[in-house]
């Protein structure tokens, strides 16, 4: 029983060497002893067993004094004098190696405020009618033709008796509002414009949207006949300081309406943009029929009518277009199978139209953005950030042999690794955080040039924005931690003894990672410069194709809106090109319903006239005179021109090379004088034209008849000879103000106004090489700042070399071969991701070029040549340094 | 000094501590408050009420002798300052005060 007792006269070891974790070490002593005195006492009380049990609960029970005195030493103490002095040290070796500082800050700040003007980019882009309270439930109906199966409309303007119709028959739709787009010229007094956004709408429109007005009353101002809602700058323009309620406007010299409410002016960031809104039930009068109903509230096939509708919060478009269809089928299921055809009419959400929509009847389709472009340069952007990133990683990599020393004094006084990783990523925070100050200085500074280029309107309403804020943090917070977690963990895994003793063989570690780094960095590079070329080659292409049709020195003058008396337009327009010929400087005049470049309304069904009714498929019309051919030097492949000289002309109809083929002819030739059903009559086709491009080198041409109407004067095409263009468009000014008083001289140069429809595709090219260069420039920074300190390392190597009779030339080329294989292997890497993305890209356009061998080479020799001019300067300097210099110090 | 105020624990505590006038050390003061109080508490719980006090400044402490029963280690002994006494004769008179104003259950009781 003694014995026992004496070798068990100390409590359990364990318990001892738990009591000493939880116990402060101030405080075990003391602790220890009281414990260990109870325990001696209850041994010879309660026998070992029983005083062990008490021993080992009784340290459990301290866990209660864990906390007990801890805090001073630890808590507050210790690890706020860390802090302090994590900072410190960052700044001093900020300051201690400015150019490596610089490089790694500047590299970082270029990277965030390329990625930040993307996003602004980005998120304007994405921001269209978002502005309206109801947005996700408000919805664009389209209307989508099939004939035999094929999609002949795919419009985005919807026939105006499906609204009323949807309201009726289908209980998700709250509201539905249909707005009809017009133009025309508008007086007021002696004052007197040409306007484009007028339309015609429905009195819930301004209820649907939130269009709020300055003055007036939402609810009813659209309600009555010839009233008018007029944007705040339309009524600056016309009104001044007046009150512009209860005044009269005169639209195209036949129409009064009033105004009865003044709107906010649309926000650039909608994709409907409106000056005038004029009440629907106007319309409804003008096209009124003899029982009193209004074609602009019952036809089926009329669609000029941009259809919005309300849904109630939380319904499916998908559900919806299901249920619709059946109605749409009990109502129109007969004439589809008589006219041997098939209508639809999905839903869009009105958030999508900007981006993601580029059909027929756009409401602005110039403004129409492309959504797999956004796309692109949201991972531009993210890839930008992360170029700068890896330039962090590489240069602190790199750099990891001169902290070396100070990892080992600090750890030999006691550093724990985890001490260490936190003070290289303060140092990383420190960094990415001036980066990111300095970032927005840019993008402040940088945002109206940013804007001139890209041909957006950002502000700086962003820095008020909590969204924004959020992002800044994050980029902060996962940069941070992205560029410092890995050099962090390289660098506090240093041995102090292997680094004191020399072993740690100069910058080996992370060597593989680092040059994989950089082929990722300059693979991106060449992608971004390949891309840039791509693109800009395809605008090229498009500009310079032959579009069919001569578009230089041509004037444009928009036809008169007011004419008093409609039978003697015809002569009228005869004669005003007859005194417009007179003057020298003009070669040719015509007068047509389009000009190249605009966009097409006027539709019309059209089929051979021995087949059957059903056959009648949907051709586009461009009313011309006799003039209109020779005079845009298009080529008549097969037959002729409209000749004045043949009075039979008026039977007669030219047509496209693509209406032929659409119409199924063998061929132009066997075209001539067959005869179709064209508006409903017998005409015999006497000619054929190319397939010039009347709207776009985007798109496919589409069939086109062009059938003679002297009457259709949208536009006097005024061709100048250039000797005397001043004289010329005075002449023409002064004859057009002679002949049509009451209309204003508008006009355009044709060559403009036809390139204006690849306004966004220049300017995304123009966005892409912006990036592009961002791209290389801190990819650069980061291979100058990676090449000075490979250099460095190896400096006694090449003095020693130097010394033993190596050349200057062969030490170039020992140093630069690692950089040329690196750049050799980005290449390889990049070449075939950039052939498959432009790829996608180039099958948005009609006509397009294919991506050549050249593009990806000159590339690569580009990207090249700009890494080497940038590694060479600092290998040129130390392949001619003095080797004393490099290995005298050892 | 925060925390001015006693809890019932630590003002038992600091009584014991006093009474034991320097030889008050914690397996002493734990057996004291079972002798007295007839209360079974955990030495943690003590050492918990000592330190606190001692931080407070309530207690002072010194260390005792060294000796074989304690596994060589020293004991810290405590004794109360004359902020502590302060606080207790305050404590007092505060109940004194309110055992006055409740004359018929003080004379039940007493």
């Amino acid at each position: 029983m003694q014995s026992q007792d004496n070798r068990d006269s100390a409590p359990p070891r364990w318990a001892v060497k738990l009591l000493r974790r939880i116990i402060d070490a101030s405080l075990f002593d003391d602790i220890y002893g009281d414990l260990y005195e109870l325990y001696q006492e209850r041994k010879t009380l309660l026998g070992t067993r029983r005083a062990g049990h008490l021993f080992i609960i009784d340290v459990l029970a301290s866990i209660r004094n864990y906390q007990l005195r801890r805090k001073k030493y630890y808590s507050s103490g210790n690890s706020m004098a860390m802090i302090h002095n994590y900072f410190k040290s960052t700044f001093r070796n900020i300051v201690k190696n400015k150019t490596y500082s610089v490089l790694n800050i500047m590299g970082l700040a270029l990277g965030i405020a390329a990625c930040l003007f993307i996003l602004q980019y980005v998120s304007y882009e994405r921001s269209y009618d978002k502005f309206h309270a109801n947005h996700p439930d408000l919805y664009r109906v389209l209307y989508k033709v099939y004939r035999n199966g094929e999609l002949n409309i795919d419009c985005a303007a919807a026939v105006p008796r499906v609204g009323p119709f949807m309201k009726e028959k289908m209980p998700q739709v709250i509201d539905y509002a249909r707005v009809y787009p017009m133009g025309g010229v508008v007086t007021y007094g002696d004052i007197q414009y040409r306007e484009d956004r007028m339309h015609m709408t429905d009195p819930s429109f301004l209820q649907m949207f939130t269009f709020p007005l300055v003055k007036g009353d939402p609810a009813s101002a659209l309600i009555d006949p010839n009233k008018v809602v007029i944007s705040e700058s339309v009524a600056r323009k016309y009104f001044g300081n007046e009150d512009p309620l209860g005044k009269i406007l005169e639209v195209d010299g036949e129409h009064q309406v009033e105004v009865s409410g003044v709107a906010m002016d649309v926000p650039d960031n909608s994709h409907f943009k409106f000056d005038f809104l004029i009440s629907y039930e106007t319309l409804n009068n003008q096209t009124r029929n003899d029982d009193g109903s209004a074609s602009s509230e019952t036809a089926w096939g009329w669609y000029d009518f941009n259809t919005y509708v309300l849904l109630q919060p939380g319904s499916d478009p998908a559900v919806f277009d299901k249920q619709f269809e059946e109605f749409l089928y009990e109502e129109r299921g007969e004439d589809f199978e008589e006219y041997n055809f098939k209508a639809e009419f999905p839903l869009q959400p009105i958030t999508d139209i900007h981006l993601y929509s580029n059909l027929l009847q756009e409401s602005e389709p110039e403004e129409q953005g492309d959504g797999q472009a956004v796309s692109f340069l949201t991972i531009i952007a993210f890839f930008i950030l992360l170029i700068a990133w890896i330039n962090y990683v590489n240069l602190s990599t790199a750099r990891s042999i001169e902290r070396a020393r100070e990892v080992g004094v600090r750890k030999t006084l006691g550093a724990t690794p985890r001490q260490l990783v936190y003070q290289f990523l303060t140092e990383s925070l420190v960094l990415n955080l001036i980066a990111l100050l300095i970032a927005l200085g840019i993008v402040v500074i940088g945002i109206q040039s940013f804007n001139q280029l890209t041909a957006s309107s950002l502000d700086l309403a962003f820095l008020s924005d909590p969204f924004f804020w959020l992002v800044i943090l994050a980029v902060l917070i996962i940069g941070s931690i992205i560029s410092g977690l890995y050099p962090a963990f390289v660098l506090s895994s240093f041995k102090p003894v292997s680094v004191f003793s020399g072993q740690l063989s100069m910058g080996t570690s992370g060597n593989g990672m680092r040059r994989a780094l950089v082929v990722f960095q300059f693979a991106a590079s060449v992608t971004l410069i390949a891309s840039t070329i791509i693109v800009y080659q395809q605008l090229a292409h498009m500009r310079n194709i032959d579009l069919g049709f001569d578009m230089t020195e041509t004037l444009v003058v928009e036809g008169p809106a007011v004419f008093g008396i409609d039978s003697l337009f015809a002569s009228t327009s005869k004669s005003f090109k007859h005194e417009l010929l007179q003057h020298p400087g003009i070669s040719s005049v015509t007068s047509a319903s389009n000009v190249p470049g605009d966009e097409i309304f006027w539709t019309n069904g059209i089929k051979r006239e021995e087949e059957p009714d059903d056959q009648f498929t949907t051709i586009y019309n461009v009313g011309v005179d006799y003039e209109y051919f020779p005079t845009y030097d298009i080529d008549i492949i097969a037959g002729r021109n409209y000749l004045e000289s043949h009075s039979t002309d008026t039977g007669s109809l030219v047509l496209n090379e693509a209406a032929i083929k659409m119409l199924g002819f063998p061929s132009a030739d066997e075209a001539i004088d067959q005869r179709v059903t064209f508006w409903g009559r017998p005409k015999s086709i006497i000619g054929v034209v190319d397939n010039y491009n009347q709207m776009s080198a985007k798109t496919q041409v589409a069939p086109i008849a062009f059938p003679l109407a002297t009457r259709a004067a949208r536009f006097y095409t005024i061709k100048m000879d250039g000797e005397d263009y001043q004289s010329a468009f005075n002449s023409a000014q002064s004859t057009y103000e002679a002949f049509f008083p009451g209309n204003p001289f508008d006009y355009f140069f044709l060559d403009d106004f036809f390139n204006r429809q690849y306004e966004n595709d220049r300017t995304f090219s123009r966005v892409f090489i912006l990036f592009a260069i961002f791209a290389i420039l801190v990819a650069c920074l980061g291979l100058f700042g990676l090449s000075s300190f490979t250099v460095l390392k190896r400096s006694k190597e090449i003095g020693i070399r130097k010394v033993l009779g190596a050349g200057v030339s062969s030490i170039v080329q020992l140093l630069s071969r690692e950089f040329i294989m690196l750049i050799i292997v980005a290449n390889l890497v990049a070449w075939p991701v950039t052939y498959f993305l432009m790829s996608r890209w180039l099958e948005n356009y009609a006509t397009r070029i294919t991506p050549g061998v050249s593009v990806f080479i000159i590339s690569g020799v580009l990207v090249l040549v700009i890494a080497m001019l940038t590694v060479s300067q600092k290998i040129i300097s130390t392949a001619l340094t003095n080797p004393v210099e490099a290995i005298r110090d050892e | 000094m925060k925390g001015k105020y006693l809890g019932e624990f630590e003002e038992l505590v600091l009584l014991v501590v006093a009474s034991l006038s320097g030889e008050a050390y914690a397996v002493a003061v734990k057996n004291e408050i079972f002798k007295i109080a007839n209360r079974k508490v955990n030495i943690s719980a003590v050492h918990s009420a000592l330190y606190r006090l001692e931080d407070k400044g309530f207690l002072s402490s010194d260390f005792g002798a060294a000796t074989a029963v304690r596994g060589g280690k020293k004991k810290r002994l405590f004794e109360v300052t004359s902020a502590g006494f302060e606080t207790l004769k305050r404590m007092k008179s505060v109940k004194e005060n309110l055992w006055s104003q409740i004359p018929q259950l003080s004379f039940q009781t007493l």
